[in-house]
C-alpha cells in the first residue's frame, strides 16, 4: 500500500530531500539492523559452541555463500532447478487461470468442481511425491509435476476470489452499454480480478520454489534441493547454510520481481499512477 | 405516444421459507420525451427495483415497459444507466470509460474521436480523458459517468441516486452540474432520489411512491422556469408539498410492520436522517470497495 501522501513526495521528478531520503529507505535501514544483530549472535554463538557440524562458522559459511554465484556446479544446478520452477508454474498458470475464472464465473462450474479441488488440496504435497515417481519416473518429470500441483490451488483460488470480488454493477454497466460475453471476459472479468490473480501468482511461485527443493531431495539427482542433500551427506554444514540462505534469497528476489509486475500490470490502483514502495 | 411506458409491472421476491415480498404491484405510469420525471419514495420501497426492470436487468413478474415502441427484455444502449456508485471501469482511463459503448459496437476511430470531444464538452472533463477514475473528485468522476451513459445516444437515460454518495456541501453544487449537463444533451430521463429537494431542483415530474407495494401517492409537476432558485416561494412550496407526500407514503408502511419476520426484516423502519446515512455508508462501503487502491487525501 501506498503511505500517506504527505510523508513521501509523490512527484516522481521532484528531488528528494536528504529527510526524504531517509523515509524511503527507513525499511531498508530497519532490516540492515536486524541482520547485523543476528551476525554478530552467529558469530559468538559458533566461537562458543565449537561444533562447525552443527553451527559452522560466520566466516566460513559468509565465504561460501559469496563463492557459491561463481561456482559452475552450483550455478548450473540453481539454474535447472529454476527452470524446473518455471515450467511447473506455467502449467500450473494455463491450467489454473482458465479454471479460477471459467469457477468464479459460473456457478455451475463452482458447484461440478469446488468439491474436487478442496479435498484434492488437502493431500499434502509430499504425498504426491511416490505418485509422481511412478508416473514420471526419476528427473525433471517428477519435479515439474510437483511444482505444478502446489501452484495450482493458491492460483485457482485467488482467480476465483478475484472474480467473487467484482462489483455486480460493472457487468450490469457493460450489459447496458451493450457488451457481449466475450467483451465482459475481456473487458470486465480479466481485468478486474488481475489484482488478485497476480496475487495468486505470487504465492503460486513461493509454492512453487519451497516445493521444488522437498522434490529435488527425493525425486531427482541434479538441482538446488540435490545440492543441499549432497552437502549434508558430505557433512559440510557450511555450504549447506550458504545453500538455505541461497534459496531464500532468490525466492525474496523472484517475489520481489512479481511485486514489480504487480503493481505496473494494476497502476490504475494507485492514486497518481506511481508505484508505492 | 409516450416515449416511455411503464405497464403493470409486478415484482414480487421469493426467499427461502419466507413469505414472498411484493415490491412493485401492478406499477404503471408513462413519461414523455424529454420529460424529466424523479422517482421519490422511503427506502425499500422498490424505486431499484423499478429502475433495474427499466434498464432490462431484471425480469418483471407480470407488466411490461415499453421504450419508443419497442419492448424493454434486456439491457440494451438505448437506455443509458447511471448506477448508485456510479460503476466506473476503474482499469480504464476516463476516454476509455465513455467510449466503451462505442468501442464494443466498433465505431471508427474517427467517429468516437469526435463523439468523445462532443462528450468532453459537455462534461467540462477536458484534460482529465487519461486518467484513471481513482484519480478524479466525486463529481468528476458523476460527471463521467453519465456522459459514459449518453455517448450511445440512449432514448433514455437512468439515474439511481446519482448524487447518493456525494455529501451535502457539495450536492446542490453538483445538482447545477448535472441539470445542465442533462439539458445540454436533451434527453428523456428517470431519476431516483431521497432528497426531495433534488427531485425538485432537477424534475419537471415527481413520482412519489408509497412504500406499501410501490403504490404510486402522487404524480407532482413542477412547474417552474429554469434555472430554479431554491430560496423562491414557490420552490419551498413544492418541498413542503411533497415532504408532505412522503411523509403520508411512511405511514403507509404501518401495515407492513405487523407482518411476519420476513416482512419486518426486509422493511426498515423509517426515520429519515437515520436511513439516509445508513444508506450513505453503505454506498460509501461500496464505493471504497471499488476504489480500494485510493490514498488517503
Ligand atoms: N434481489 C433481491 N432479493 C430479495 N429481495 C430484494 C432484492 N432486491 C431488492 N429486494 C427487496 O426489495 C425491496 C425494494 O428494494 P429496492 O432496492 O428497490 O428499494 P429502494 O427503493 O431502491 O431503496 P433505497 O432507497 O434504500 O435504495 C427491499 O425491501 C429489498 O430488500
Ligand atoms: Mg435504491
Amino acid at each position: 500500500m501506498e503511505r500517506n501522501g504527505s510523508a513521501i513526495s509523490t512527484d516522481r521528478t521532484a528531488k528528494l530531500a536528504p529527510g526524504d531520503v531517509f523515509e524511503k529507505y527507513r525499511g531498508t535501514f530497519y532490516t540492515i539492523i536486524v541482520v547485523t544483530i543476528l551476525i554478530i549472535a552467529w558469530y559468538f554463538a559458533a566461537n562458543r559452541i565449537q561444533n562447525t557440524l552443527l553451527l559452522p562458522y560466520f566466516q566460513e559459511t559468509a565465504w561460501r555463500f559469496f563463492t557459491a554465484w561463481f561456482d559452475y556446479r552450483i550455478m548450473s544446478n540453481l539454474a535447472l532447478t529454476l527452470r524446473r520452477v518455471f515450467t511447473g508454474f506455467l502449467y500450473a498458470f494455463i491450467i489454473g487461470i482458465p479454471l479460477g475464472l471459467l469457477m468464479g464465473y459460473s456457478q455451475t462450474a463452482m458447484q461440478a468442481f469446488s468439491p474436487i479441488i478442496n479435498s484434492v488440496r488437502q493431500v499434502p504435497i509430499m504425498a504426491w511425491v511416490p505418485l509422481s515417481i511412478i508416473w514420471f519416473g526419476l528427473g525433471d518429470g517428477p519435479t515439474v509435476f510437483l511444482i505444478a500441483v502446489s501452484a495450482v490451488f493458491p492460483l485457482v483460488i485467488n482467480t476465483i476470489a478475484g472474480v467473487h470480488g467484482i462489483d455486480p454493477n460493472y457487468y450490469n454497466a457493460a450489459r447496458s452499454m451493450g457488451a457481449t460475453l466475450p467483451d465482459i471476459i475481456r473487458d470486465i472479468v480479466v481485468p478486474g480480478s488481475l489484482p488478485s490473480i497476480l496475487t495468486g501468482c505470487r504465492l503460486a511461485m513461493g509454492f512453487g520454489w519451497m516445493s521444488v527443493i522437498c522434490a529435488e531431495f527425493i525425486a531427482t539427482s541434479a538441482g538446488f534441493g540435490f545440492l543441499m542433500v549432497e552437502a549434508q551427506v558430505r557433512l559440510e554444514t557450511a555450504e549447506l547454510y550458504a545453500l538455505m540462505i541461497m534459496s531464500g534469497l532468490v525466492g525474496f528476489i523472484i517475489d520481489k520481481g512479481f511485486l514489480i509486475v504487480e503493481k505496473k500490470l494494476t497502476s490504475w490502483r494507485y492514486k497518481d499512477g506511481i508505484v508505492g514502495s | 405516444m409516450a416515449l416511455l411506458e411503464v405497464k403493470g409491472i409486478t415484482k414480487t421476491f421469493t426467499r427461502r421459507k419466507k413469505t414472498p415480498h411484493i415490491v412493485l404491484e401492478n406499477m404503471s405510469f408513462s413519461v414523455e420525451q424529454g420529460q424529466y420525471v424523479s422517482l421519490l419514495g422511503p427506502s425499500g420501497c422498490g424505486k431499484t427495483t423499478l429502475l433495474t426492470v427499466m434498464g432490462g436487468f431484471l425480469t418483471p413478474d407480470s407488466g411490461q415497459i415499453i421504450l419508443a415502441g419497442n419492448k424493454v427484455e434486456k439491457p440494451g444502449p438505448d437506455r443509458g444507466f447511471v448506477f448508485q456508485n456510479y460503476a466506473l471501469f476503474p482499469w480504464m482511463t476516463v476516454k476509455e470509460n465513455i467510449l466503451y459503448s462505442l468501442q464494443v459496437k466498433k465505431l471508427s476511430q474517427r467517429e468516437q474521436k469526435e463523439r468523445l470531444h462532443e462528450l468532453l464538452e459537455i462534461s467540462h472533463l477536458f484534460g482529465s480523458e487519461n486518467k484513471y477514475p481513482v484519480q478524479l473528485s466525486g463529481g468528476m468522476q458523476q460527471r463521467v459517468a453519465v456522459v459514459r451513459a449518453l455517448a450511445s445516444r440512449p432514448e433514455i437515460l437512468l439515474l439511481d441516486e446519482p448524487l447518493g454518495a456525494i455529501d451535502f456541501q457539495m450536492r446542490e453544487l453538483l445538482q447545477e452540474e448535472l441539470a445542465a449537463l442533462v439539458e445540454g444533451a436533451k434527453t428523456t430521463v428517470v431519476m431516483v432520489t431521497h432528497d426531495v429537494s433534488e427531485s425538485v431542483y432537477l424534475s419537471d415530474r415527481v413520482i412519489v411512491m408509497s412504500a406499501n407495494k410501490g403504490q404510486i401517492v402522487k404524480d407532482v409537476y413542477i412547474n417552474l422556469d429554469r434555472p430554479r432558485d431554491r430560496q423562491s416561494p414557490e420552490f419551498k412550496g413544492y418541498v413542503s408539498e411533497i415532504t408532505e407526500l412522503v411523509r403520508q407514503a411512511f405511514s403507509e408502511k404501518a401495515v407492513d410492520i405487523e407482518l411476519p419476520s420476513g416482512f419486518a426484516e426486509t422493511n426498515v423502519n423509517y426515520n429519515s436522517q437515520a436511513s439516509f446515512t445508513d444508506a450513505f455508508n453503505r454506498m460509501s462501503n461500496r464505493y471504497s470497495r471499488v476504489n480500494h487502491g485510493r490514498a488517503a487525501k
